[in-house]
């Protein structure tokens, strides 16, 4: 799920920054250093919208530094247990299949795939329904319900399921050609 | 609106709950939040949604203790009972998504790094992964890379006699063509053994196959990109280092087929001490100078004289025959209806026994007279081979195993027309699974003074 929120973090500045773009500096480097990271509580960082408000400057004792509190507003995603979301399928082997959704990785297990599908390697490994009507391959777009998160410093990980109605494929390139 | 989507609800809040009620002190979490000094402003009037309000939820129930009955509800705490919990991804079951941790699962890193699996679940995958495969008319092949299927030096050892290499390798951007191949980000030069393609794309459709080696995780990669650029063959089946579950070993612990239907090709037999009945053992193929030198070997080396293995006639192409012989003796015996309780390993026996079966030899001044001959690793290895041995001269014998020409053995077998032949030629067999012919191992008679 996505929200927008109002995020503050202190900023570390060089002394060489200060001048006439130094709030420019600021938010250059906010943009560097928050978007893209993932945080255990607000998951991943999509984009900063906006800065609210830069507060007043403190010089850090002995290095010269000073230390900007920020505030800014930002679009952040966090998947939930039990959410419902659509991602692409990267890889596909006889454990199940691993699928991104944006920056998370989703891990479908062979257990929680229909038991009408089944494993065929080869060089495009993929589950396919007896009649061949269905099938899950790299690149296969799937709707899938999210049934554990994790979210650390770095990534975040979900363990998710197309055992259920109206979840599986949704759009399928291997049936195109 | 389906019921599902209000479990689905339910499910949400009982991850919010889920928040709250952990309190582990070495969370990540609260690593995180004070590393980024982050403070939320819910107070903000202009940005909040609908959406907000959800955290903030998270918020307010931080700080709640009264929830742990209402957490009760939720979907995931049913599952405790009856998941089974085969095998985690992260920490996380992958049927429950319960934080689960199983002590006996054994990692497996080739697949997903934070992979495991436990060992019933295990189990039932190689059942039905073998029942599979059978059907399909497949056995299982683990390959080792290093002198087995290529050849690796690093550009330091490269010596002056094969530098001329450097400038001849292959284009990376059509692998398929190539066989010699500069590995700028690695700082190697990789030869691929002549007849590997051939020998992979003929295998693979009677194996399924493995990549297992002791190298590392990003060299393993790179060598299966240059062996299978189509990603036809190993796709999530590259084993290395980091593997292995014991050091130094190599065990099939961590490859998904069951033990009676995994064929080895190694050129290295100590690594797989619990499984060397699956094992073809491989002649090393030593390309570069400095991969012969390892192994204390001091001619040239192939690249230094310009010379390789034939392709048609080389160790590869030999062990590819052995591989039709196994595949076709497993599937073709006569209890055709018990196909799950074949063992491969009786098979490679038997026709490992096929090679030398009517040979009957006599050693001659190859160990020393006290020593019990039965022990010798040369008579076992002859014995293996399914030749008979013997340590009395008669008739039948067919073969006189010697170092020097002038024994009385020696002799013996001249007078008697008996083949003369040098101890390599039982070690040619056992390496090509194939009854060499004798003249080129033949011992010269000694000099007349
Ligand atoms: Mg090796
Ligand atoms: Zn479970």
């Amino acid at each position: 799920m996505f929200f927008h929120i109002v995020l503050e973090r202190n900023m570390l500045l060089h002394p060489r920054h200060f001048g006439p773009h130094l709030r420019d500096k600021l938010v250059a480097k906010l943009m560097k250093d928050v978007e893209g990271t993932c945080s255990g509580r607000h998951g991943f960082v999509v984009a900063i919208t906006g800065v609210e408000s830069v507060g007043k400057g403190m010089i850090r004792d002995g290095t010269g530094f000073v230390s900007f509190p920020v505030k800014y507003q930002c679009v952040v995603f966090r998947p939930f247990k039990g959410e419902v979301l659509e991602a692409v399928v990267t890889m596909v082997n006889k454990m199940g299949f691993f699928a991104e959704a944006g920056p998370v990785q989703i891990f479908v297990s062979n257990h929680l795939i229909p038991d009408d599908m089944e494993f065929q390697s080869g060089d495009i490994p993929n589950y396919t329904t007896s009649d061949g009507a269905i099938k899950i391959q790299k690149d296969t777009e799937v709707r899938l319900k999210l049934i554990g998160t994790r979210l650390d410093a770095t990534e975040i990980f979900c363990i998710g399921t197309i055992k259920e109605d109206y979840l599986g494929v949704i759009n399928d390139p291997g049936a195109a050609v | 609106m389906s019921s599902s989507s209000s479990d689905d609800f339910a499910d949400l809040e009982s991850e919010l709950l889920a928040i709250s009620s952990d309190e582990s002190p070495d969370d990540e979490e609260v690593e995180v939040e004070e590393e980024e000094l982050e403070v939320e402003d819910f107070e903000n009037k202009r940005i909040k949604r609908q959406k907000v309000e959800v955290l903030e939820e998270i918020e307010e129930a931080q700080g709640s203790t009264s929830l742990g009955a209402l957490r009760q509800e939720s979907g995931a705490s049913i599952n405790d009972d009856i998941c089974p919990h085969p095998a985690s991804v992260g920490g996380m079951c992958v049927v429950c998504g319960e934080k689960e941790v199983d002590g006996s699962a054994v990692p497996f890193g080739y697949i997903h790094k934070a992979l495991k699996i436990g060992s019933q679940e295990l189990a039932r995958m190689r059942r039905a992964d073998l029942k599979s495969l059978l059907q399909k008319k497949k056995l299982y092949l683990v390959l080792d890379l290093d002198h087995t299927l290529l050849n690796s030096t690093r550009f330091l050892d490269i010596s002056p006699d094969e530098g001329f290499l450097m400038n001849q390798t292959d284009s990376l951007e059509d692998i398929q063509k190539g066989s010699l191949f500069k590995l700028d980000s690695m700082h190697m030069l990789t030869k691929l053994r002549p007849f590997v393609r051939t020998f992979l794309k003929e295998a693979s459709d009677m194996f399924e196959m493995y990549i297992y080696t002791m190298g590392e995780q990003s060299y393993a990669l790179e060598m299966a990109r240059l062996l299978d650029p189509g990603e036809v063959y190993f796709n999530s089946k590259v084993i290395s280092q980091s593997d292995c579950t014991q050091r130094h070993q190599k065990g099939l612990d961590v490859v998904m087929g069951a033990d009676n239907a995994v064929v080895i090709l190694d050129d290295t037999e100590f690594v797989w001490s619990k499984h060397k009945e699956n094992l073809i053992l491989m002649e090393r193929y030593h390309f570069f100078a400095s991969s012969g030198r390892q192994f204390g070997l001091n001619f040239k080396s192939l690249s230094e004289s310009s010379r390789d293995e034939v392709e048609s006639d080389g160790t590869l192409s030999a062990i590819l025959k052995v591989l039709k012989r196994v595949h076709q003796s497993f599937f073709n015996s006569d209890n055709e209806a018990n196909l799950m309780s074949r063992d491969v390993r009786q098979v490679l026996k038997s026709v490992r026994k096929e090679v030398l079966k009517d040979c009957k030899l006599i050693f001659s001044h190859i160990w020393k007279r006290e020593e019990l001959p039965e022990n010798q690793k040369l008579w076992l290895m002859a014995e293996q081979l399914g030749a008979t041995c013997t340590t009395e001269r008669n008739q039948s014998v067919t073969h006189v195993v010697s170092l020097e020409a002038g024994t009385d053995k020696a002799h013996w077998a001249r007078k008697r027309g008996k083949f003369l032949v040098h101890p390599r030629w039982i070690e040619a067999a056992n390496y090509f699974w194939k009854r060499q012919p004798e003249e080129a191992f033949e011992l010269e008679p000694p000099k007349k003074p």
